[in-house]
């Protein structure tokens, strides 16, 4: 009875800032520029791996265009996702390549990753149940995937930020565990250099 | 009681029985007509894997319908999907929705204890390969993607993406992927839900048919109304047969009222008198409920198109009754009783039944089904007709009861002033200018062999088909390869075997690929070669996982245990083990399993296109046990040969029927069958000029043509023997009422019945023209037939 009421408190406590439709304010605090380069450093615990495994690299995220992800340290790799296609080159070599064409889940699987990353959450919210909200000068929210069978693959995502997406933790059903950090934020024509724009 | 009046009573008693068999099938078990389009091709009678190979790709897909609801976006698409679906969803007893196809991720469960034997042929190729690098550099990758949650499973399970290539290219095996719970598909431009259904009543029932289609009529208006621009496309077994019911239908209906009111006001102009009309009706009746009757106790079917081929034979059965009732009001008849003129008709009426039987027998020679249903049903009806008139017309109408009326006599008149033949300048002229219209028009002809002609679905029907499998890629049910052997690892092994040269086809891009059952379970011998494959080239002692275990700081011990997990997921996978599970239903259909003391598969492709099939029928795969059906080329090949032969079957009857009439009619016989001969030679070469290509319906008509119009010439020869011109007023009616009747078949929808009517139109005006031209003016000896 006791830890009923407690637990009921606390939502009552909660709700107020949560239920103020968080989405519809966090898109407000959001900047959505049109070009957003920055830095990542990613952690990765896998099942089966004493250690967890550090990497970083930078990255891009292009309206209308799509997403470039290059990891730099330990093991360079890129990957360029567009409209039509998702690449992965290892230097000069295209390791993988996937066609909308083949694999009709591409485009499905570029726009979730692009609203991801630009912390689109109107978009977000046609994949995933939203919850989450408001604190100090950011925000926090945690996804579900609706997609059954997305949910059995990828337990929760959770994003935090500010005028731009700033941390995410990917939890895996298998128990791999995917969490990256974003810094040096530049917007803008310039903030892409110019193995970027070669790449892209 | 004298022996006419046995047969009167016989009769009697067979036509009651026929009458209370109609009632009871009609009223008692409540029959309807067959609508399966299938019926009429020919059955594969000697390979039983054949046979249930072609069954089980039919019958997978006779019970379903697959519905399509397009829209520009994908929310609209799935608002108008959900009310259309809302609309079935009311009447499970007549559609289920079917279960949506399971996700790739669903398989996961089911493939992980055995995902080490499963590779795709171009991982495999890899392995054999690509260097030590090349394998460490991948699972470097696959570790630090932040993409990796996509692929299946934990990175351990998979380092080296192995696994997930084969499950993307399963997946990639059907464009239709899972979205907000419902199947979904794209063209690029609109967005497609897709929704299998499952009819629970079978589909060549016309009662399930009148059932379902107005309920996909309202789910679609339904979808309309939640989404205007929405786009509905069905597909399925169900709406052929329903189309092709009505339209058969409604063909039965105007052929047989049109025929029968012709028939009427023939004999009104005629007799004016109701009693013929009546007579006429009799013995068309009588006909008409034997051909039924047996009919069904022969075949125990009767399929809706032999009934709109036997509503053509109206205008054939009154023939016997309008040439006794002719010759009845002739003034020469007049002492006769009836009984008399019948002995004196006899054996002209024996002759032209014997003929018209000949000529449908042409049609029963062929190996379809429902063109020898079609056969066996106009000849009885005629048989049928021709004994009402023998055994009751004579007792029916006596000297007296008919008067011949001034139309009737200005007819029979009209013989005098018709041209006919002779040696003279006019014929000369006449018979050279009919040879070179021959030969043009002969020469004109081409040939067309098409399965099409045995059924013309309505457009949309053909569109809407078209469309969905464009979109849904799906592999076409007529043509594929069987793969056969021993045990079941002989035919995995072989399908295998096939495969690979398969794979160059998709490389020339002649196919986009294939469904096999060996796509999911390989044979034992590639899963065991498949395991030790990768033990040796990428966990031993020295190879990419410890160099891997190097790289990101892992010791021996780690190589050791993930070896370990890794061979512990290596068990063998059966086709059993596989087709017992949901993810094996919608491939269940391509195992044929034990069959005829051996196992057998079917391999389906996928993106054929003509030009590709053309070369595929004429590349030999030459592997053992692989063999190429091509249902619809087989059944074009069949008509090609039939339409040879049953031609020689035509000439062959033209001396049959000769031998037949040369007793009687001796020296003049050839009068008899000059006019039926040219006149199927005028049609060929009507039908040339008109840009008609010959095919096998077209020959089958002249066949029976050769029945039709040597009655005329034999009418007309009997008759001018007693120099009374009746048989030219037996032979107007009769020609007036087979035109009728197949000039209404002519506008049948279904190509070959309107083939067959178009040349029974244009051959018995032909012959009805040209036998006077061929009468005898001297009065021949007739001989006894």
């Amino acid at each position: 009875m006791k830890s009923w009421s407690l637990a009921l408190s606390v939502l009552l406590a909660a709700t107020p800032l949560w239920a103020d439709a968080p989405v519809a304010k966090i898109q407000s605090m959001l900047a959505r520029p049109k070009v957003l380069c920055g830095h990542f450093n990613q952690i990765k615990q896998l099942t089966g791996l004493k250690k967890p495994m550090a990497s970083n690299g930078r990255f891009c995220v292009v309206a209308e265009r799509g997403v470039l992800w290059r990891t730099l340290q330990p093991f360079p790799n890129t990957v360029r996702l567009t409209r039509d296609e998702i690449v992965q080159l290892q230097g000069d070599r295209v390791a993988m390549r996937l066609d909308a064409k083949q694999e009709p889940a591409v485009r499905m699987i570029n726009s979730v990753l692009f609203a991801l990353l630009a912390g689109d959450l109107g978009q977000i919210e046609k994949w995933f149940l939203v919850d989450g909200g408001i604190h100090d000068n950011g925000w926090s929210v945690t996804l579900k995937a609706r997609e059954p069978a997305l949910a059995k693959a990828i337990s929760s995502v959770v994003l935090e930020g500010d005028a731009y997406v700033k941390n995410i933790t990917i939890s895996e059903t298998s128990g791999d565990r995917t969490s990256i950090v974003f810094s040096k934020i530049h917007t803008g024509d310039t903030a892409m250099n110019v193995d970027e724009a070669a790449l892209f | 009681m004298s022996q006419r009046n046995v047969f009167v009573w016989i009769w009697a008693l067979v036509v009651c029985l026929l009458l209370a068999h109609n009632v009871y099938l009609w009223f008692g078990k409540r029959i309807a007509p067959d609508t399966d389009i299938l019926a009429l091709l020919p059955v594969e009678e000697r390979d039983p894997v054949l046979r249930q190979a072609f069954t089980r790709m039919v019958d997978s897909a006779q019970q379903r319908l697959i519905v399509l609801v397009g829209a520009d976006d994908w929310a609209q698409a799935r608002d108008a999907a959900n009310a259309y679906a809302d609309v079935l969803a009311q009447h499970p007893a007549l559609l289920q929705a079917a279960d949506p196809m399971t996700d790739p991720r669903d398989w996961l469960a089911l493939f992980q204890p055995h995902r080490l034997a499963l590779l795709t042929s171009k991982a495999e190729e890899d392995l054999h390969s690509q260097p030590k690098q090349y394998w460490t550099d991948t699972a470097l990758a696959k570790l630090y993607s932040p993409f990796a949650g996509l692929q299946p499973g934990a990175w351990r399970d998979d380092p080296f993406g192995l696994f997930g290539r084969w499950i993307q290219a399963r997946a990639q095996e059907t464009p239709v992927r899972p979205r907000d719970g419902r199947l979904f598909v794209s063209d690029g431009q609109r967005q497609y839900a897709v929704m299998p259904f499952t009819l629970r009543v079978p589909a060549f029932s016309i009662a399930a048919q009148q059932a379902v289609m107005p309920l996909l009529e309202q789910a679609r208006q339904a979808a309309r109304k939640a989404v205007p621009q929405a786009q509905v496309v069905t597909a399925g077994v169900i709406l052929y047969a329903a189309a092709a019911g009505d339209q058969a239908r409604a063909e039965v209906s105007i052929i047989g009222f049109g025929s029968i009111l012709g028939i009427i006001v023939l004999m009104w102009i005629t007799f004016h008198s109701l009693k013929p009309i009546a007579l006429i009706m009799l013995s068309i009746c009588v006909g008409c409920l034997a051909a039924l009757s047996v009919c069904w106790l022969l075949f125990e079917r009767v399929h809706l198109l032999t009934l709109v081929f036997g509503a053509s034979l109206i205008g054939g059965a009154q023939d016997y009754g309008t040439y006794f009732l002719c010759n009845r009001i002739a003034p020469d008849a007049q002492p006769f009783d009836s009984w008399q003129l019948l002995r004196r008709l006899f054996p002209a009426l024996v002759l032209t039944l014997v003929t018209t039987v000949i000529g449908y027998l042409g049609l029963a020679l062929t190996p379809f089904p429902g063109l020898r249903q079609m056969a066996v049903f106009s000849a009885l009806g005629l048989i049928f007709a021709w004994l009402t008139v023998v055994f009751w017309f004579p007792m029916l109408v006596r000297a007296g009861t008919l008067e011949s009326t001034p139309v009737a006599q200005w007819w029979a008149i009209s013989l005098e002033r018709w041209p006919s033949l002779r040696l003279d300048r006019s014929s000369l002229w006449a018979i050279g200018l009919f040879v070179v219209l021959a030969i043009f028009g002969v020469s004109r002809l081409g040939v067309q062999d098409d399965i099409r002609l045995l059924q013309n679905p309505p457009k949309n029907l053909i569109d809407d088909q078209t469309k969905l499998s464009r979109l849904l890629d799906t592999p076409t049910p007529a043509q594929f390869y069987i793969v056969r052997g021993n045990t079941a690892e002989v035919v995995l092994q072989r399908e295998e075997m096939l495969k690979q040269r398969l794979d160059l086809l998709i490389e020339t891009r002649i196919i986009s690929g294939y469904h096999a059952l060996s796509n999911w379970v390989p044979s034992a011998q590639a899963q065991a070669a498949r395991r030790n494959l990768i033990d040796r080239t990428l966990l031993n002692d020295n190879g990419p996982l410890k160099a891997l275990a190097a790289q990101i700081g892992e010791n021996g011990e780690w190589v050791a245990a993930t070896r370990a997990h890794l061979l512990a997921s290596a068990l063998p996978l059966t086709p059993d083990d596989f087709l017992k599970t949901p993810a094996g239903e919608p491939w269940r259909h391509l195992w044929l399993g034990e069959v005829d003391g051996g196992w057998a598969s079917i391999v389906a492709l996928r993106g054929l296109t003509p030009t590709g099939l053309a070369k595929l029928q004429h590349a030999d795969i030459g592997l053992d046990g692989v063999q190429w059906v091509d249902k619809v080329g087989e059944i074009s090949l069949l008509l090609g040969r039939y339409r040879k032969t049953m031609g020689w079957v035509v000439l062959f009857s033209y001396l049959v029927v000769y031998v037949l009439l040369y007793p009687r009619y001796r020296s003049v016989t050839w009068r008899v069958l000059a006019p039926t001969a040219l006149a199927s030679i005028a049609t060929l070469a009507l039908l040339g000029m008109a840009g008609q290509n010959l095919q096998l319906f077209h020959v089958l008509a002249l066949m029976l043509l050769l029945g039709v119009g040597v009655d005329y010439g034999i009418f007309l020869h009997e008759d001018l023997s007693r120099r009374d011109p009746v048989g030219w007023l037996a032979v107007g009616l009769s020609a007036l009422s087979t035109l009728l009747s197949f000039g209404l078949l002519s506008l049948s929808k279904t190509p070959a019945l309107q083939a067959f009517g178009l040349t029974m139109l244009i051959g018995t005006i032909a012959v009805w023209l040209i036998v006077p031209c061929f009468r005898n003016h001297r009065s021949p000896e007739l001989g006894r037939a």
